[in-house]
């Protein structure tokens, strides 16, 4: 009868938990909604800024346009201190979401280590910032509550220490490590170059037969402004795909968890059937053979 | 008629896109105008009023903090920080959108000679619309 008594506990609790998950499904989906819509809406202007600032490098690099030698164009193969910036979400119960980003971020510092490349590493959301400190890896930088509720301004002061430093020449590179939205059931990661920009890709053939001209005089003051702000911007771009990945990979965590726990459920109650069959049987078993003695 | 294919876009999304048959904008050395067939060009905006003259003559205002404009082959993309369109079916909207358009330029602006313009520019358009 104790048997009955356990299974019967554990079936409520599982159930319990059940309803838990799902309900955290149901938080995860709505929110998801806003979060994608958002992210779908800063897209667009992700894109375009990105594409001007491309054709703009992509012009310095291939005819070298009024000599401009401006840091953030220019191609350095010989790093000496980069900055890592990643971003992990503030709360788990979300896959492996956090995991994937942490391990990237490991990667890339045991590539630039190996190169002897000094690493910053500044860090948004609490997963990450908890599992470095319990790693005891030293960060520059940490900063909670931001990757659950992206702002642009707070985004844009954190981005500015980097930037500023970059231009300075104190770091060489930096990189944006994060997992983003794909779709609803895929997040994919993204390891950006920030800085420099990235002009590999650009063709060459292409730019001869596009006419882009820049304001002449202040041709350096709007490269520099431009690139500040594309730098803040895919900061903040990063945070908002980010805030919809982690959604949809909790809503996926925790649809798995319900079915898991309805599945629990039901092997927990075959297992009380057959307990209960066992103790009836064992019962009459009892009561028969008493009679039987009796005779 | 050629006309322009303009667009501005701020982070937060999409305020103005579709034909236009000119626009003026706050370029940072000075305000300037474009129309179909303008020379490709890249350049800064401060904030200030961007004006538009739409398809079918009539004007709309939208009020900019920072920005890049990007002119190519007929194509105007705005890139701007922080936008607000002077628009709306009726009075308390085009107040409400007034209202949004002035903090924004408080927030930015350095001198009250250009608040001062930019708030008799907007409100001379949003009173056009009424």
């Amino acid at each position: 009868m104790a048997n009955l008594k356990e299974i019967q506990r554990q079936i409520k609790s599982v159930s319990n938990t059940q309803k838990t998950t799902r309900a955290m499904k149901l938080v995860s989906t709505a929110k998801l909604r806003r979060a994608e819509e958002l992210a779908k809406r800063s897209r667009l202007f992700a894109q375009k800024t990105n594409q001007v600032i491309a054709e703009i490098a992509g012009r310095i690099k291939c005819n070298k346009v009024g000599g401009i030698e401006n840091r953030c164009f220019i191609e350095n193969d010989t790093p000496e201190m980069i900055d890592i910036i990643f971003v992990t979400a503030d709360k788990g119960l979300c896959g492996g979401f956090n995991m994937q980003t942490i391990k990237a971020v490991k990667r890339l510092m045991t590539e630039y280590k190996n190169k002897k490349v000094k690493i910053r590493l500044r860090g948004i959301g609490k997963k990450g910032i908890e599992f470095f400190n319990y790693n005891e890896v030293e960060m520059l930088d940490e900063v909670k509550n931001l990757s659950s509720a992206p702002d642009m301004q707070r985004s844009s002061e954190f981005m500015m220490r980097s930037i500023n430093d970059f231009k300075e020449g104190k770091i060489d590179a930096v990189y944006i490590v994060y997992n983003g939205y794909l779709n609803v059931i895929t997040q994919q990661l993204h390891v950006n170059r920030v800085l420099p920009i990235n002009v590999d890709d650009y063709n060459c053939e292409e730019i001869k037969n596009s006419v882009l001209e820049l304001e002449a005089q202040d041709e350096e003051k709007m490269l520099d402004s431009l690139v500040t702000k594309y730098a803040e911007y895919n900061m903040y771009y990063a945070l908002i795909d980010s805030v919809a990945a982690e959604h949809s990979a909790r809503m996926q965590a925790m649809d798995a968890a319900t079915n898991n726990a309805k599945e629990m459920v039901n092997s927990l109650k075959v297992k009380f059937n057959k307990a209960r069959q066992e103790a009836i049987t064992t019962e009459l078993i009892e009561i028969i053979s008493g009679v039987e003695s009796m005779k | 008629m050629q006309m322009l294919q303009l667009e501005v876009l701020t982070p937060s999304g999409l305020i103005y896109s579709g034909a236009a048959k000119s626009v003026t904008l706050p370029g940072e050395e000075g305000e300037f105008g474009i129309l179909p067939e303008h020379v490709s060009l890249t350049t800064l905006l401060k904030a200030g009023v961007v004006d538009i003259q739409k398809e079918n003559g009539k004007t709309e205002s939208i009020v900019v903090n920072w920005g890049v404009v990007q002119i190519n082959q007929n194509k105007v993309v705005v890139l701007v920080d922080g936008a607000v369109a002077i628009r709306g079916d009726n009075e308390s909207d085009i107040a409400k959108a007034l209202d949004e358009a002035k903090s924004l330029i408080n927030s930015v602006a350095d001198s009250n000679a250009m608040i001062a313009s930019v708030s008799a520019r907007i409100e001379s358009a949003a009173h056009h619309l009424v």
